[in-house]
């Protein structure tokens, strides 16, 4: 009885401080008040100040997660009406994407590297730029620390979707085509979400560059790894 | 009302196509997460007109609408590991952010001066 309650709960508050945070992004419309930045910063302080840990929370929490599946199905439905778009653009999608899991892998991976950081930590940082299962299951499949390769494959997307409008314009990448793919590749799901902020048409392409993404740097990381370690 | 229950149907279905996808990838031992199959399934079916526009749509705007909501309990979950960027962990923050800039640059770059490329000639 407590668990439910506990557990619908954690629904209701959860949807009510993404609802806040809507508003707030809606009344200061800034890269950095980004809804899904509020919303986190808001419930971990609420944990942080209260008894309430991070295990009773997922209690309700888990039941939005298990949807997160559905909704990537769902964006089936943005791709499907550009369809005609898309079949004009592979080249440059394939293109972009590739490169993007080549430097996501080798930068991350050299930069700890440089910094001393050992192993288990290389590879745990490898599979950051793609969406949290796969990069777990990356990790998991070459030994690393499945739990914090979650944690790097959230400040990935966070960080792209809160920077990329400042990236976007200092680098004078303005093309719906490279902004969708970029935010794609280096910030998954997340960034996808940004993406679709913009426009249904370069959230689409992020979407897109997302799963191509996955697929690549899921097959190519282990080799990778084997070069760069 | 009628659009509650529509959004909920459809939502329904898409749950069901990313069981499916969860299926496909255990059976064939994929490393493809099942979402992403049950994404390129409901993609397929619309595409050969299987699966109608009309069952799914109000459903997955919703859904797409909201995506963030979706991410948060997962992002929360950093709450566990806030000790390690205490020290010499805050250099693998730092890390990933610059790899992910570098990441958008180079992608986005490359992709845009392909079309550019291609729109001029």
């Amino acid at each position: 009885m407590m668990q439910l309650f506990i557990g619908i709960t954690a629904i209701i508050g959860t949807i009510i401080i993404y609802y806040v945070a809507l508003k707030i992004h809606d009344k200061y419309h800034y890269p950095f008040t980004l809804p899904m930045l509020i919303a986190t910063i808001i419930i971990v302080l609420i944990l942080l100040i209260t008894p309430i840990s991070y295990d009773s929370y997922m209690i309700g929490g888990e039941w939005i997660n298990k949807l997160l599946s559905p909704a990537v199905v769902a964006l089936a439905y943005p791709l499907y009406m550009e369809r005609k778009l898309l079949k004009k653009l592979v080249v440059p999608i394939l293109v972009g994407t590739t490169i993007g899991a080549l430097v996501g892998i080798s930068t991350g991976v050299l930069l700890a590297k440089w910094a001393g950081f050992g192993e288990e930590i290389l590879l745990t940082i490898s599979s950051k730029s793609v969406t949290t299962p796969i990069s777990m299951a990356i990790t998991e499949s070459l030994d690393g620390i499945t739990s914090l390769a979650a944690v790097f494959v959230v400040i990935a997307g966070v960080s792209g979707a809160v920077l990329h409008s400042y990236i976007y314009k200092f680098t004078k990448i303005h093309h719906y085509l490279g902004k969708g793919i970029g935010l794609g590749s280096a910030s998954h799901g997340i960034g996808t979400a940004a993406a679709l902020e913009n426009s249904q048409l370069e959230g689409s392409i992020s979407s897109i560059a997302m799963s191509i993404s996955a697929v690549i740097v899921s097959v190519i990381t282990p080799w990778m790894m084997v070069l760069l370690l | 009302m009628v659009k509650v229950m529509k959004i909920t149907l459809h939502i329904i279905i898409l749950c069901l196509l990313s069981s499916l996808g969860n299926w496909i990838q255990h059976t064939f031992q994929l490393l493809i997460p099942g979402s992403v199959i049950g994404m390129l399934i409901l993609f397929v079916l619309l595409f050969f007109n299987i699966v109608k526009l009309s069952w799914i749509d109000e459903g997955a705007k919703f859904m797409v609408r909201h995506l963030t909501l979706f991410f948060i309990p997962a992002t929360v979950g950093i709450i566990d590991y806030l000790d390690l960027f205490l020290g010499k962990g805050i250099l693998l923050f730092f890390i990933v952010i610059i790899s992910t800039i570098l990441v958008m640059v180079s992608s986005g770059w490359i992709s845009q001066w392909l079309m550019t490329r291609k729109e001029r000639g």
